[in-house]
């Protein structure tokens, strides 16, 4: 029954582009908009000469061949503001990814390895991360310690951990039991040893796939605080710029379109890379 | 019945109640943690000295700590947020006024959302493997990659600016004074872009979420069962293999409702919506604290109820986790 169904013809999606979609080129599309991305952001010099602060009197002007996103209301150039928006953006994503990986990895693998009454317990503690509402607990941390780059970085990355502990300890209880293991154990080596020389490398690849979805959650995370007035002023992000975006909604689409378009494209290209390589 | 639904709540109230207990004392240490005298925090940036010592003798702020946490405490449980400093009146009032707007615009992007993410997801998953299928799992993570807001951004601009099909702001028509069917009828005129953008995300999920547990399920024997004792194909699907399928879609609306009600923040920010939301932004800008831990201890009390609740469904659809 499903075969015949698989082969009825679609009318909306070309077969091309469903081949695509299903195979390792998934993760190659998502690749290759993080690179546009990174390129963008990093080279961001080569892309445009404009300073993203430097005021002129061309304000809210449309895209044109001069300002090619066009300018917001104190006559910044919108390209230049995107790409170095960029920076800031995924400074941060990496910042707290890189964070909440790590912890994740080491909670997930105790977990995982020792099992027991220990397992329990920091498996009750996750779950009570991923119940309470990260977003406003985090909306309320910032709000009361003051933003800030380096705070944001913190909140976001103490907030995200357990999905990746949650994989990672199913990944460490499976092979937990292998023989290679046992070996290594009988032969002598510390728990430290065993985990850090024998299992962790098990668990390198899913790590990959975490640290690419956790980059783009927490670009995602940081959107939110910034558009919620919570990010810094001096380092505006694409959060930021959606924030400011707002008050011109209806007289100026390009604030809000193209922040956002950069902002997607990362998040969507940093999804398809950890879906492909799963 | 009713014994096995209370048992189940005792039991789930071990995770929910110190959970609650951790919020509460989380806002507590913040308040501390934050620069600045806690009394000056909660009595706002220019308070007479009568009312900062008010406040130093309400919360006990010149006893030890864990009296003062205690005080805290008592008050956050019985709903006693403190006073607003902008609306100068008890925050759990100003919440309480809010709230409706909120669950009307959470609560049908919910509905729309469950709805059609489970017909998405149980279609998408009976074809496995099919174009549409691919389509579906594409479109699904695009609409899991769009920031909230942003969705929200386009959809006025499209919307309301360009096409002038739909309000772009507010929850009823300004200047307007309508009553009854009139009135239900603009509010639900205002709500289809908001909920739309707010559907956006938990559909997306949900569907997912759901295709996976379907795909298993109608991998099982009892389907194949089902399937030869003559079963028509929608009630082994509906019947036979949502039944089980099921459980995993309550459980991802349970643990997504905290990004949906985080969601709901911003949504209600893009389409200037009179609720919780907003109720946030401005506390934030007016830097009004009570307000804003309140309005935090508030929802992240909902979001648990709702958790527990969510769990309590999933066993009693599901006795094999009954335990």
């Amino acid at each position: 029954m499903k075969q015949a169904l698989a082969l009825s013809p679609s009318w909306f999606m070309p077969a091309w582009l469903a081949r695509v979609l299903r195979s390792p080129a998934a993760a190659l599309a998502g690749g290759i908009m993080v690179a546009i991305v990174v390129t963008g952001v990093l080279f961001a010099p080569l892309f445009t000469s404009t300073d993203p602060m430097a005021l002129s009197p061309d304000t809210l002007l449309e895209p044109s061949w001069v300002h090619p996103l066009g300018t917001d209301d104190l006559g910044r150039d919108n390209l230049a503001r995107v790409l170095y928006g960029g920076r800031v953006s995924l400074l941060i994503g990496l910042f707290s990814a890189a964070l909440s990986v790590i912890l994740g990895m080491t909670i997930g693998m105790v977990a995982g390895f020792f099992g027991g009454a220990l397992d329990e317990v920091l498996m009750r503690v996750t779950e009570a991360f991923q119940i309470l509402p990260k977003l406003l607990v985090a909306v309320v941390v910032v709000s009361l310690i003051g933003s800030g780059l380096a705070n944001e970085v913190l909140v976001i990355g103490l907030l995200s951990w357990p999905i990746t502990a949650r994989v990672i300890r199913g990944r460490v209880q499976v092979i937990r039991h292998e023989e290679f293991i046992a070996a290594a154990e009988m032969s002598g080596a510390s728990w430290l040893r065993v985990l850090t020389r024998h299992v962790a490398p098990n668990v390198f690849s899913f790590l990959l796939v975490s640290a690419s979805l956790q980059v783009a959650s927490a670009v995602m995370s940081e959107s939110f605080l910034s558009f919620l007035g919570l990010g810094d002023p001096a380092h505006p992000s694409w959060g930021l710029l959606l924030q400011q975006g707002q008050l011109f909604l209806n007289e100026a689409w390009w604030l809000t379109t193209f922040p956002g378009i950069a902002l997607a494209m990362t998040i969507l290209g940093l999804n398809l890379l950890g879906d492909g390589l799963r | 019945m009713i014994a096995v639904i209370f048992r189940l709540l005792m039991r789930r109230a071990l995770l929910a109640v110190p959970l609650v207990f951790a919020v509460v004392a989380l806002t507590f240490f913040l308040i501390r943690l934050a620069p600045g005298d806690p009394a000056q925090i909660l009595a706002g940036d220019a308070p007479t000295p009568e009312f900062l010592a008010q406040i130093r003798a309400e919360y006990g702020l010149d006893k030890p700590v864990w009296s003062q946490f205690l005080a805290f405490l008592a008050k956050a449980l019985t709903g006693d947020f403190g006073i607003s400093l902008y609306a100068q009146r008890p925050v759990f009032s100003v919440i309480l006024e809010r709230f409706p707007a909120t669950v009307i615009m959470t609560g049908t992007a919910m509905i729309v959302a469950s709805v059609v993410g489970i017909l998405v997801g149980v279609a998408s998953a009976k074809r496995a493997g099919s174009r549409a299928d691919a389509a579906i799992s594409a479109a699904s993570l695009l609409g899991y990659s769009m920031p909230g807001f942003w969705v929200g951004q386009l959809l006025v601009l499209l919307f309301a600016v360009w096409l002038d099909w739909f309000p772009a702001s507010g929850m009823v028509a300004a200047r307007a004074t309508y009553t009854g069917w009139r009135y239900i009828g603009d509010v639900a005129w205002h709500m289809v872009l908001p909920v739309t953008t707010l559907s956006v995300f938990l559909l997306t999920l949900i569907a997912r979420f759901t295709r996976a547990a379907m795909i298993d399920a109608l991998d099982q024997d009892y389907v194949l069962v089902a399937e030869a004792k003559g079963a028509s194909q929608s009630r082994v699907l509906w019947h036979h293999a949502f039944r089980n399928a099921c459980v995993t879609t309550v459980t991802v609306i349970g643990l997504e409702f905290g990004a949906v009600l985080a969601g709901a923040v911003v949504v209600e920010i893009v389409f200037g919506w009179p609720g919780l939301g907003r109720l946030f932004y401005d506390a934030i800008y007016r830097r009004d604290f009570p307000l804003l831990t309140g309005a935090f201890m508030f929802s992240s009390m909902i979001v648990i109820v709702v958790n527990t609740i969510s769990d309590v469904v999933c066993a009693l659809l599901d006795p094999r986790i009954r335990g």
